[in-house]
């Protein structure tokens, strides 16, 4: 099924490595809202792509911040 | 309220095409694709998920696109030499015509993601030749060969005279391009060396 792109949210971040077990992978996959995530750690703003129906920029910010990384809206 | 545009999906394949042919799949970024297109990192990054997953159906596309070409009048039931000249043919008409594209499927089949593109945009295409190859064998028009050194006999001559008119020039730097005489020359050749 095609994503609605209003539910995609975009975010420059710090996060250099994930692996599937630690706590922010935890916390992504569980979070309730989330239908999908993902992180291109290739790419230099180690953009985070959220695909969302009901949370806001806000909603994920405070998530990552809260695991100590940086995260901000991608311009 | 956000909408695809399909102007904008457009833009952003064939300035990607055009990046990976002149930086290479290393040298290809997100940053620099964005730039060259005139649009924010971001939106690209709502249309694809990481720079995988773009070179991944960039590559599938202009796989698909290449094989439907190659298809396009021809038939597995074909009379060997026709079917070989035809293939010949559009395979020509598709490099003449689209020589970035080319070149970008080259780098991209050569890349981490080749295996993977090439097994989503080959399959139908696959099947085809090998009952054209299997038909001219059954027909005693080929000589039964390992599908390696038939390829390399049927097509190599056909992408090395390919390469020689992509680069201009041929051994030495002597100035090239390709004919229909060079064409039919080479091709005539191959159909001799592959007659039982």
């Amino acid at each position: 099924m095609e994503t609605n792109l209003n539910h995609i949210l975009v975010f420059k971040t710090n996060i250099d490595q994930l692996s599937t077990d630690c706590a922010l992978s935890e916390s992504l996959g569980k979070q309730t809202g989330i239908s999908q995530w993902s992180i291109d750690h290739e790419d230099c703003d180690r953009v985070l792509r959220i695909v969302s129906k009901t949370l806001s920029n806000h909603d994920i910010i405070s998530l990552i911040n809260a695991h100590g990384f940086e995260c901000a809206e991608l311009p | 309220m956000r909408t695809r545009n399909a102007d904008k999906e457009k833009l952003v394949i064939e300035k990607a095409i055009e990046l990976i042919v002149s930086d290479g799949f290393e040298g290809f970024s997100m940053n620099k694709l964005a730039r060259l297109c005139n649009i924010s990192v971001a939106t690209l990054y709502i249309y694809y998920q990481h720079k995988d997953d773009l070179i991944t159906k960039i590559g599938s596309e202009i796989g698909t696109a290449f094989f439907a070409h190659t298809l396009k009048d021809f038939s597995a039931d074909m009379p060997f030499p026709q079917g070989l000249r035809k293939q010949w043919e559009n395979r020509i008409s598709f490099s003449l015509q689209h020589p970035k594209i080319v070149a970008c499927f080259e780098i991209i089949r050569h890349s981490p993601h080749g295996e993977q593109i090439l097994q989503t945009a080959v399959s139908p295409f696959k099947q085809i030749m090998a009952d054209f190859f299997t038909n001219a064998v059954d027909n005693k028009e080929l000589q039964p060969l390992p599908i390696e050194v038939f390829w390399s006999v049927a097509y190599g001559p056909l992408y090395s005279l390919l390469r020689f008119h992509s680069e201009g020039k041929s051994m030495g730097g002597k100035p090239f391009s390709l004919t229909d005489d060079y064409t039919n020359q080479a091709l005539e050749l191959v159909l001799k060396a592959l007659k039982p």
